[in-house]
């Protein structure tokens, strides 16, 4: 099932997903990724289009999650985009692990989407990217195989994940020096001031 | 908890300060009072002072604390580095300084550059040796509370969640009154989904909390206001997570108060009364009208949200309106 599957990281998700994790140091982050399934012939490919930053705090707590999944799904359904997975950014700099909150939202979006993948920050090779010295994504893949627990891909040496601009890196690094990541909003900064866009228009122009 | 006028007098000379307009001495002490987490900033102006041999003479003796606070900001910025020294001779510049070792020489056998040691220790994920130097420093100081929380920040650090629950919990049985670590441990029970515990540990700070609210209530102080009806939202967001039909009636009690406290202007609260209502209409479907919850409240925080909504983030409104229309509480 997911095991044939490939991942494809467009530049906007992978930059503001990275950008919120920077905004917020020393807590831990998360959010939905959006995007749809390509299926040309046998192959299949979950395109991630887009990111939506949903908190910086309290992530073990429900009620923001679900007002957020509905308001979500509604916008993005108009663009053809539904959620097809979630990314999370541990607290501690160098917590690789796949946490039970994580785990348990990773859950909740397999059951509408069972190709759902999790994208877990990698902090190391984040702070590689701090210093331009990074080649891969600073993120690592996890999906749900059959025996319904959350595995690591990549680790056998197969190369699921891409990011879909080569470039995406670099101009990741550039926003990291101009200290993009001070104008992203998370759905909990909308709830804390409704003005606050969580679809952050206008972020990279 | 910062009011709302330092709060925005500290962003005006963070600005000020960034471009080159002076004002840092002033930047740096308002954010030793209202302790802000600005330790980047913090670590570039007070090097930049410190490097500065006649800016640092003029401090006189506030030296010593900027020491201290740029040394916090360093451990804070992992540029534990920092605290190395090569040369205290100048006119060398302190790129590198030493601040805790500054700090020793000038005060042997302090209490506070002690800790400032061991926090070193643990910035350099030495927690062994931190470990040690807390053990000597509590034995003369049995009952010093920074040191506790040393110990544990040092099991939070090395992902010893269980362990930091143990230490927090022995704190809170010498140390009751002390609000942010009974924050601190609901918020680990949290991360560990004990909710029950956390919901314990918010019952603690509302039963303490309420007094001190009450007053500045009446000098309406936003930031203590805060506080009071944020303490309420976690309370209910803890029992929403916990699900139920008593759990849902109780969190719509508390999402309820924080909205009356509030004046009907807390996001969350408002939200979270139409999430539970809508849950609650799920869990009593076929139930007899009787037992049915019947009230407005529900509708009304539904239309407090949607004036909200048009007025400040009208592009969402729509989002809002389909929502709130599936949830059946707008027309």
């Amino acid at each position: 099932m997911a095991a044939d599957c490939c991942y494809e990281v467009s530049q906007i998700a992978y930059v503001k997903l990275v950008l919120h994790a920077l905004k917020h140091p020393s807590s831990a982050v998360n959010g939905l990724l959006l995007g749809r399934l390509r299926q040309d012939g046998s192959t299949a490919t979950v395109e991630v289009a887009d990111a939506v930053p949903l908190s910086h705090a309290q992530i073990g707590l429900l009620p923001a999650l679900e007002i957020a999944l509905i308001q979500i799904e509604e916008h993005f359904e108009a663009e053809g985009l539904s959620v097809v997975g979630y990314y999370h950014a541990n607290e501690r700099h160098n917590d690789l692990e796949l946490g039970n909150a994580a785990k348990k939202i990773g859950d909740h979006i397999f059951r509408y989407f069972p190709r759902a993948a999790v994208l877990l920050l990698d902090n190391n090779k984040l702070q590689k990217l701090k210093t331009g010295k990074g080649r891969d994504p600073a993120v690592q893949l996890y999906t749900r195989d059959s025996s319904r627990s959350w595995r690591q891909t990549g680790s056998d040496g197969s190369n699921q994940l891409t990011l879909k601009e080569p470039t995406a890196n670099i101009v990741l690094f550039d926003y990291i020096s101009s200290e993009k990541w001070q104008q992203i909003v998370d759905f909990d900064d909308h709830l804390d001031d409704i003005s606050k866009d969580w679809l952050n228009p206008g972020l990279f122009d | 908890m910062v009011g709302a006028e330092e709060a925005a007098r500290l962003d005006r000379l963070e600005i000020q300060v960034e471009n080159g307009g002076g004002g840092a001495w002033e930047y740096l002490c308002l954010v030793h009072k209202l302790k802000p987490r600005r330790s980047d900033k913090v670590l570039k102006h007070g090097l930049a002072i410190l490097n500065d041999p006649k800016a640092r003479s003029n401090l006189g003796g506030e030296e010593w604390t900027l020491y201290e606070q740029v040394a916090f900001a360093a451990f804070d910025c992992q540029q534990h580095n920092v605290a190395k020294v090569f040369s205290l001779s100048l006119p060398l510049p302190l790129h590198m300084c030493d601040c805790v070792a500054v700090l020793s020489k000038e005060f042997p056998g302090s209490l506070r550059v002690g800790r400032l040691e061991g926090m070193l220790l643990e910035a350099e994920n030495s927690w062994a040796e931190a470990e040690k130097v807390y053990a000597r420093l509590l034995e003369d100081n049995p009952l010093d509370q920074i040191i506790y929380k040393r110990k544990v920040a040092i099991a939070k650090a090395q992902g010893d969640l269980k362990v930091a629950v143990d230490f927090l919990n022995k704190y809170l049985e010498i140390f009751m009154s002390d609000h942010d670590a009974w924050r601190e441990l609901a918020e680990i029970y949290v991360s560990l989904q004990m909710y029950k515990q956390a919901a314990f540990c918010y019952e603690e700070l509302l039963l303490s909390q309420p007094t001190v609210s009450l007053y500045h209530l009446a000098y309406a102080e936003a930031s203590s206001l805060q506080l009071w009806f944020l303490l309420t939202a976690f309370i209910e967001q803890v029992l929403y997570t916990m699900g139920g039909l008593e759990n849902l009636l109780t969190a719509k009690k508390y999402y309820a108060s924080a909205t009356t406290l509030s004046g009907g202007k807390n996001t969350r609260a408002l939200y979270g009364i139409c999430l539970c209502s809508a849950a609650i209409s799920q869990l009593t479907k076929g139930r007899s009208k009787e037992e049915k919850e019947s009230s407005d409240l529900p509708s009304l925080a539904a239309e407090a949200l949607l004036r909200d909504y048009k007025y400040r983030a009208p592009k969402k409104l729509p989002l809002l309106n389909s929502m709130l229309k599936n949830m059946k509480l707008s027309s």
